[in-house]
């Protein structure tokens, strides 16, 4: 068979990654990626993209910002 | 809660728009559940804002206009629902408005309808050797650096990308939040992602990483 998998696998890490398969599709991935090496690679870079991002986006809001929020939230205006 | 309405000027469409400077009297109302309820999540707005802005001081006034704002509008939030992702369209709103003003951009979506996402991850099928090593030169690189490659996409893709990676919302919260059809989040959620990656891709080939064969110093970016 030209397509081991592979393909379908591809086309669905994406969703698969960010939480949107279906149950039923997340069985057969994962049942793939156990089995398939370059597609569990190319899964881990995924993977590694989405915490890489998150680890580095996490500014914390100015203190005086909050504050100022607060005062002109209270204050009404 | 005991609002007294009857000090109140007539309210246009129904909106409570003018009246909070009224009601010092009564603490424990509607100020303090916006605050309690929206206020933590002033760190991830603000980091959405820097997203958007990408420079401090643009992201703290957008910030605070969005919290004025939520506040206005906050007994149009349904109690319940997400109020992170309901923040965030307020955020997304505000921030179009204040910036399209200054600039004729604003958000451009003429590479929406473009599609090559969908073979996107099929021309690197071969590459099965450099992947791990992909995959630990990202997990090395800067946090700078991701910023300033997240920072150079345009910016649809760069908050589909937020959204979605750092926030974890759904791609239907993010369709509400971009006001577009979850099929467009999903484009530009995907077209992000491969954009990123090729930045950080390009980034570890200067820096000598190998993740892309041993091109060296070799111009191909």
């Amino acid at each position: 068979m030209a397509d081991c998998g592979c393909q379908h696998a591809r086309n669905n890490l994406e969703d698969y990654l960010h939480g949107e398969l279906p149950q039923a599709s997340c069985g057969e991935i994962e049942d793939h990626l156990k089995a398939c090496p370059p597609c569990n690679d190319e899964h881990s870079v995924g993977i590694a993209l989405t915490q890489k991002v998150k680890s580095a986006c996490c500014e914390s809001a100015p203190e005086e910002l909050k504050t100022t929020i607060v005062q002109k939230i209270q204050a009404g205006s | 809660m005991s609002v007294t309405l009857a000090t109140v000027a007539p309210q246009p469409l129904g909106l409570d728009f003018s009246p909070m400077e009224h009601s010092e009297q009564a603490p424990g109302s509607t100020s303090d559940l916006f605050v309690e309820q929206a206020l933590p999540h002033a760190d991830q707005l603000y980091a959405a804002a820097m997203r958007l802005s990408k420079n401090p001081t643009d992201a703290a006034d957008l910030v605070q206009e969005t919290f004025l704002k939520a506040y206005q509008a906050f007994h149009q939030y349904e109690q319940g629902t997400n109020i992170r992702a309901w923040l965030y369209r307020i955020l997304t709103n505000t921030y179009i408005n204040l910036y399209r003003k200054r600039s004729t951009e604003g958000f451009p979506a003429a590479l929406d309808d473009m599609e090559d996402w969908q073979v996107g991850g099929a021309e690197s099928l071969t590459q099965t050797t450099k992947r791990s090593a992909e995959a630990e030169a990202i997990d090395r690189m800067p946090a700078s650096v991701v910023k300033d490659a997240l920072h150079s996409l345009q910016e649809e893709f760069r908050m589909a990308v937020y959204f979605a990676d750092v926030e974890g919302l759904s791609y239907q919260e993010i369709a509400g939040i971009m006001d577009t059809p979850v099929g467009t989040v999903m484009s530009r959620l995907y077209r992000g992602r491969k954009l990123l990656r090729e930045k950080l891709a390009d980034y570890a080939a200067l820096q000598g990483y190998d993740t892309t064969g041993t091109k060296g110093g070799t111009d191909h970016g």
